[in-house]
């Protein structure tokens, strides 16, 4: 009878309270705008709403922020007793504990799964509004919502629940609480690092509190159809899993009950409204001796006053917040967390971890994925700060005291600038330490200092002020906490969302720090516009000055008069100034983003390139003289920045028909000074907005007839841009290719290609690339039209102290009006495609044979150079001996900032990105400079000697032979275990990525789909290379590159290659070509059992059962099967050390077919394991069940 | 059923003794527990209101153990605290409701009468239906008292109730109380010597967690008889005469100050004796000159 009238009791008075529904309305309101926000990439595979994606979005988002809510309403019902004062009157009752605690627990529970309801209901109804495209929608179902409710959301909050009431009844304090739902996400996350590391599946699966880790893991392997359709279901082990976590929240709650007593709290800070029990002081009697002289102490009120006045309100305000006892904790954790966080994030590819150098603690741990800190800190303390007076019972002594509102104001948020200043430095604390524990001394503190104390304290001071004024205006405070949250993640998302920076406060452009061009051209609009952020602070402030409660008239029709009374003299003088920054500073910043740049609205992005196309599209197949010489002269301005172009081209008409005109394209950045031929033409169009010139010749040219196109350009960027900040000519780390040059003729490669902006501009869906086996498709090796094999000489002028490279052979360089020029050249026509990089490089020579190899790079970063100049010589000696003759003289690797590309290769040049310059490899590791830099080397012959047809499956021809020839390398060089985890890494960059795309298409036919270009297509020629064995393989590529090595239309394609192996390949092995190249194919091999008994003679015989599929997907993943037959090896080992396969006591192939088998071999010694293809060679989605712990026993019986 | 509590002692943290060897019998009728601020005062009423553990020392109330079944001395007890307050946004009656059936006062009927009657008695039936928040401190005050009273509680245990009710509030809480007091254990903890005096059928004096004195007031005061002398000095005089005399309190009249002091026999001229009040007996008792003196004397002849 009592528990349920606690029950009822506290249900109704939360159901009552605005601040319940409130909770409601900010979870509906956030899962419909993270559903309108993300469901604008059009290149999503699977429906947003499908059960995938419900389940994900409600789960992980939802339940993110449920954790938060959850906080506030279990937080309230564990501590309002003793907050309001009536715990005396309660625990005098005939209350018994369990009725008291169960009571207001399960009302808690109850409100708090009404309020869950607002995820999935919020999701739901976000997608029947207009704001999200039809098309990007599938059916809704009430399975795929209820679903993850049932099992996730709901249990979920029984453990979280029950955490946090503990938690709140036992400290009796709500910050606590706070703290304890960080710790929760915080451990979780951590936890969810290792948990994936867990073999046992069941364990695994069990181990996961809250079930997101598992549910995940259930999606991974997933293929696009069956993310669209499947339902989660209700899989028995997860079943289990929500069992024994409500298990455990069930014993969380007993051991409250255990420790919960009906007592007065004794002496633990417990705050009483009007007094404070003060345990150690004794009272004194107030000694009276008769009328009394109180001392004669003059006020004096003027500036002095005023500022130590302000002083003395942010002091003691930073003093009763950092007192706290939580204070301490969540600096302690902030530290703690970085660590965690950090951790693993020096990790790149191949789990080569790169040192942990200060850019990228910085720039990733602290500003990404620790930026959640800050908001919580900032929304909890302003609350903290704005009510703290309130809450002790001093704000009426403090209200009629005579300090003015403004300074009240200003020393409070004093106090909490003080609070982000010493959360920043936990934050560099931790940065520094976690440094020191992997071993790096480089600290850069001065890095540091402008990151922390520099760009990220004025965006987490203009916050603050944001969150002082929501607190002040809103005047409840969890309700004020949530309002601070969602504006900081509003601001954070604006620029995803192509929200204008000028409208959402706080957003501004963001920033990329280089190591070669620190923070570079991000420095002038990041700062701009976070001064016109400062103005709105002023302002903000100022109208938390005019709403600050003050005394006792909180209604709102009141607080309204008194703003309107307080409106005077330096209130109002405030006001103006800010007023007037604000025009002053978005008027400037919205002259140079918007006038002085483009920065069209979302969907007028591409219209420029639609026009083009509109208007000039018919041109495309036109005849146009052909580029077959160039010379150039380019003045590079790194401060400025600006590239001058002066040049000339040589036009040569082999058409076979004679050409009226040339049409010329040019980029719309470009300043065009003066274009013209060497001979009398009219300029007949030009289109200024596209950039496409037309000129008319007055006499036309004959076939054979050539003429000079001569131009004069400048790329000059006028003031600054907030969005796409151009990062090809910066102070140093100039980088870009030859997009300002003129074109000529029409070029598709400028056409619209997102599908969506198309269809918005009225232009059909672009034609598909041909395919593979399309004759016409042999004509061209690239979309670029009128450009063959191009003669060009450039000469490239540059700041003194900077080097400039240019692809090609370096003629000469010397200095000249206080600049530095170079001159480089191509020997014989190369492709035209000349990339100019200008820095203060330092320089490293060596030689290979006759080639010169250069590697430009970064003075600080030195140490990986050598690795690098050894993956050059490895490749060169590798490549040379089993593919031909490397066509140049110098070979070099440039170093560029981390803006653009992390590798290509060009012309006799390699690009490098920063990131493969701080790259740490232990010893025998794999090194991803090393196989980077073989994979570069390797682009010479694949995609320089020989290059493929402009078709469908050209990347087979490109990068599949690059990796696999760098995957040779690395074998070679490293050893075959490296290259196993080069393949296992392979692998599953393939099957992991399948997920992410809208269609599956086999490696013959790959088109912009680098997992299976990179991935699966090195899986399939390194395993082809083990049937076929390294001499055959080789020979034919080696054959292919003399064949194609003279270039020249027709261009070979993926289907020649394919057409090369078969020709090499043993009847019987001709499925594996099929299988890997022509059709999409998955494997399912397990070994169910394996037993092992002794014979006679001290050997052993192993039984193995097997089970196999082989499975065919057509392109959207639907797989049937088909029969399988194939070569897989069978392997038996001896025990190893820990998880790993010892030595092999028989490795041999079989034939395994589809369906049971059962296979017999015999080992001279005891097994530990064995089982069906060891080292996961085939693609197979679950290669965990191949291999199995062998039982020793007597005979054992086959069984099938 | 009378309270019998030997030899409670109780010490906070950092050793401050907070009740030193407390033994008290309170009958039924009113109990007044009069000290100053840090006296100790609300550590005891917490101990009897089984808030608190004792560190030392039994509490009986009747039969029942107070501090170990502290189950059934809930079902008899109403305590009102120094410091309370209430859900702001809960209103009178339904708090009242909430608070009778955690009392066990389950039938609807029955409650709904208990209710309203407790609601007429402390005069706050017209604004019933009105927030807790809205209410001024002394309507908070009586619905407090309305709560404790809830269930006709055999102890009532009352920590300084009468601080921030105004004089007609007070007289109308002493009268309900003492009415009261014929059928319960009331135990009135104050600082204000005027609640004690005019009500109270025992009461005790309790410093520095010692009781200092245990008597009937009547009583008291005439134990004071002839002992208590009044002069009239002026502001000057006033630290000589402390120095020779055991002054027990002083106070300012039209600008002169008048001094009571403490003496078996006049000490002197200027001195006239005045009947002796509680607050004679409160100061001195204070001072030392009552009470702990006549316990030592006490302990002497045993």
């Amino acid at each position: 009878m009592r528990l349920r009238e606690v029950f009822r009791y506290e249900l109704g008075y939360r159901l009552r309270s605005p601040s319940t529904w409130s909770y409601a309305a900010f979870l509906f309101l956030l899962m419909g705008w993270g559903l309108v926000a993300t469901a604008g990439d059009s290149a999503a595979a699977v429906h947003v709403n499908s059960p995938e994606e419900v389940a994900q979005g409600t789960v992980l988002f939802g339940g993110l922020f449920g954790l938060l809510v959850s906080a506030a309403l279990f937080g309230d019902a564990a501590i309002r007793d003793v907050a309001a004062g009536m715990d005396p009157f309660l625990y005098t009752t005939r209350l018994r504990k369990t009725e008291y605690l169960g009571g207001r627990f399960l009302a808690a529970l109850a409100v708090n799964a009404i309020v869950v309801l607002a995820i999935p209901l919020g999701f739901w109804v976000a997608t029947l509004t207009p704001l999200v495209e039809a098309e990007a929608l599938g059916p809704n179902r009430l399975a795929a919502y209820l679903q993850p409710l049932l099992l996730f959301l709901l249990p979920n909050l029984v453990l979280v629940g029950a955490i946090l009431f503990t938690i709140g009844s036992v400290a009796r304090q709500v910050i606590p609480v706070y703290l304890g739902a960080a710790g929760i996400f915080i451990g979780y996350m951590v936890v969810a690092d290792d948990w994936s590391r867990i073999e046992s599946p069941m364990l695994s699966a069990l181990a996961d509190p809250l079930g997101i880790n598992a549910l995940q893991a259930m999606h991974r392997y997933w293929t696009p159809s069956e993310l669209q359709i499947r339902l989660i279901g209700f899989p028995a082990m997860l079943v289990w899993n929500r069992v024994l976590w409500l298990a455990i929240a069930a014993g969380v709650l007993a051991v409250l009950h255990r420790r919960f007593r009906f007592t007065h709290a004794d002496g633990g800070g417990r705050r009483r409204r009007r007094r404070r029990i003060s345990r150690a002081a004794i009272d004194t009697l107030m000694e009276w001796r008769g009328p009394m002289d109180l001392p004669q102490a003059a006020a004096v009120f003027g500036l002095r006053t005023r500022v130590r006045q302000t002083l003395a309100v942010a002091r003691q305000s930073l003093a009763e917040v950092m007192s706290g006892r939580a204070f301490p904790v969540a600096f302690a954790g902030a530290i703690g967390l970085i660590l965690l966080w950090g951790w693993n994030a020096p990790d790149t590819a191949f789990d080569t971890p790169t040192w942990p150098v200060t850019r990228l603690v910085v720039s990733t741990v602290l500003a990404a994925r620790s930026v959640l800190i800050p908001w919580l800190v900032i929304a909890v303390y302003a609350g903290e700060l704005v009510w703290k007076d309130r809450e002790v019972g001093a704000a009426e002594i403090a209200d009629a005291a005579p300090v003015p509102t403004g300074i009240a104001l200003l020393g409070r948020f004093l106090a909490l600038v003080g609070i982000i200043v010493a959360f920043h430095a936990a934050f560099l604390a931790g940065g520094i330490l976690l440094q020191i524990l992997q071993g790096y001394y480089k600290f850069e503190l001065g890095l540091y200092l402008r990151v922390l104390f520099g760009l990220n304290l004025v965006a987490n001071v203009l916050l603050g002020a944001l969150a002082m004024t929501v607190h002040v205006l809103v005047n409840q405070k969890y309700v004020g906490q949530i309002l601070v949250l969602m504006a900081c993640l509003l601001s954070l998302l604006a620029g995803m969302k192509g929200l204008p920076y000028l409208a959402v406060y706080n957003s501004g452009p963001g920033w990329t720090y280089s190591d070669m061009n620190g923070f570079g051209p991000f420095l002038g609009p990041y700062v701009w516009f976070k001064l016109y952020w400062a103005a709105w602070a002023l302002l903000l402030l100022v109208i938390a000055v005019l709403f600050w409660v003050r005394g006792r008239e909180p209604g709102v029709r009141r607080r309204i008069a008194r703003a309107r009374a307080r409106l005077r003299g330096t209130t109002l003088r405030m006001a103006g100034v800010a007023a007037a920054l604000i025009l002053a500073l978005g008027g400037f910043v919205f002259y140079n983003t918007k006038v002085l740049n483009e920065d069209p609205p979302r969907n007028e992005v591409g219209r420029p390139q639609a026009e083009y196309e509109r208007r000039y599209g018919r041109f495309e197949d036109a005849p146009q003289p052909v580029l077959t010489a160039a010379d150039l002269r380019l003045e590079v301005h790194p401060g400025e920045p600006a590239v001058d172009m002066r040049g000339g081209y040589r036009l040569v008409n082999r058409s076979g028909v004679s050409l009226d005109s040339v049409h010329v394209v040019l980029d719309r950045n470009v300043e065009v000074r003066s274009i013209s031929l060497d001979r009398a033409a009219r300029p007949a169009v030009v289109d200024e907005e596209t950039g496409y010139r037309i000129f008319e010749l007055e006499r036309a040219l004959e076939p054979g007839g050539s003429l000079r196109l001569s131009f004069d350009l400048a790329f000059r960027p006028r003031g600054f841009r907030s969005r796409g900040i151009q990062t090809a000519v910066v102070g140093n780390g100039t980088y870009f290719d030859r997009r300002w040059l003129p074109f000529i003729g029409y070029q598709p490669r400028f056409e619209l290609s997102d599908d969506a902006a198309r269809k918005r501009f009225g232009l059909g869906p672009q034609p598909r690339l041909p395919g593979p086996g399309d004759a016409e498709a042999r004509r061209r090796d690239t979309s670029l039209r009128n450009e063959g094999r191009v003669q060009f000489e450039a000469i490239v002028g540059t700041a003194a102290d900077q080097t400039a490279v240019v692809t090609g052979l370096l003629r000469r360089s010397w200095t000249e009006n206080g600049r530095r020029y170079v001159h480089y050249g191509a020997d014989g026509p190369v492709p035209f495609g000349p990339a100019v990089f200008s820095a203060r490089y330092a320089v490293r020579e060596d030689r290979w044979r006759d080639v010169e190899l250069q590697i430009f790079h970064h003075p600080e970063h030195g140490y990986n150079v050598d690795r690098m100049l050894a993956g050059m010589k490895a490749s060169l000696d590798y490549y040379t001996k089993v593919f031909g003759p490397y066509q140049f003289r110098q070979l070099r690797v440039v170093e560029i900032p981390p803006y653009s590309v992390n590798g290509r290769a060009l012309v006799t040049t390699i690009v490098f990105g920063e990131q493969n310059f701080i790259t740490r490899a232990g010893e025998g590791r794999v090194d991803h400079t090393f196989f980077g830099t073989a994979h570069e080397v390797a682009h010479s012959w694949w995609g320089g000697q020989v290059r493929g047809a402009h078709a469908r499956g050209n990347d087979l021809l490109s990068e599949a032979l690059s990796n696999y020839s760098a995957m040779m390398v690395t074998e070679k060089v490293l050893g075959p275990e490296q290259a196993r985890r080069v393949y296992d890494f392979q692998m599953d960059r393939y099957l992991s990525k399948r997920a992410e795309f809208e269609s599956d298409v086999p490696l013959l036919e790959v088109e912009e789909h680098p997992h299976i270009a990179y991935g699966k297509g090195a899986v399939a020629l390194y395993t082809l290379r083990e049937h076929l064995g390294e001499e055959v393989l080789n020979g034919v590529l080696r054959r292919f590159v003399e064949k194609h090595r003279a270039g020249g239309p027709p261009y070979p394609t993926s289907r020649d290659l394919l057409a090369e192996l078969r020709a090499v390949t043993p009847g019987s092995m001709q499925y594996l070509l099929t299988d890997l190249f022509e059709t999409i194919t998955l494997w399912d091999v397990e070994t169910r059992r394996a037993v092992a008994a002794r014979t006679a003679g001290g050997r052993y015989e192993v039984t193995l059962d097997v089970v196999a599929k082989k499975l065919r997907a057509d392109s959207v993943g639907r797989e049937t099967e088909t029969p399988m037959n194939d070569f897989v090896e069978i392997g038996v080992f001896a025990p190893g050390t820990g998880d790993g396969l010892g030595a092999p006591l028989y490795l041999k192939r079989h034939r395994v077919r589809s369906g049971k088998q059962t296979i017999r071999v015999t080992v001279p010694r005891e097994p530990a394991r064995a089982g069906v293809d060891p080292w996961r060679k085939l693609i197979d989605r679950d290669r965990e069940d191949n291999m199995a712990d062998v039982e020793t026993g007597a005979t054992a019986a086959p069984r099938s | 059923m009378e309270l019998r509590i030997r030899n409670v002692s109780k010490t906070y943290a950092k050793s401050v003794h907070a009740l030193k060897d407390v033994t008290l019998t309170i009958p039924r009728g009113m109990f007044g527990l009069l000290g100053r601020n840090g006296a100790g005062k609300s550590t005891l009423m917490r101990i009897l209101a089984t808030l608190q553990q004792p560190d030392e020392g039994s509490v009986h109330l009747g039969d029942i153990d107070v501090i170990r079944e502290k189950e059934k001395v809930r079902q008899t007890l109403g305590y009102l605290p120094q410091s309370f307050g209430f859900h702001p946004r809960v209103s009178a009656e339904r708090l009242l409701e909430h608070f009778a059936v955690l009392k066990g006062i389950v039938e609807p009927g029955v409650r709904r009468d208990a209710v309203e009657s407790l609601l007429r008695r402390t005069n706050l039936w017209e604004v019933r239906r009105q927030r807790v928040g809205t209410f001024s401190g002394g309507m908070r005050q009586r619905l407090g008292v309305a709560v404790a009273l809830l269930g006709n509680p055999k102890l009532i245990v009352v920590d300084e109730p009468t601080a921030g009710l105004d004089p007609e509030e007070r007289v109308r809480f002493l009268n309900l109380l003492s009415e009261i007091g014929e059928a319960s254990a009331v135990i009135l903890s104050t600082h204000i010597v005027a609640d004690v005096e005019e009500l109270c059928n025992r009461l005790a004096i309790i410093d520095r967690g010692e009781i200092l004195l245990e008597a009937e007031p009547a009583r008291a005061i005439e134990q004071l008889r002839s002992r208590i002398w009044r002069r009239t000095v002026s502001r000057h005089e006033l630290p000589a005469l402390e120095r020779e005399l055991p002054v027990i309190s002083t106070k300012l009249l039209a600008g002169r100050t008048i001094a009571h002091v403490y003496a078996e026999a006049s000490p002197g001229a200027g001195f006239e004796p005045v009947e002796p009040d509680m607050k004679d007996v409160y100061f001195s008792v204070m001072a030392g000159h009552h009470g702990r003196r006549r316990r030592a004397d006490a302990e002497m002849a045993s």
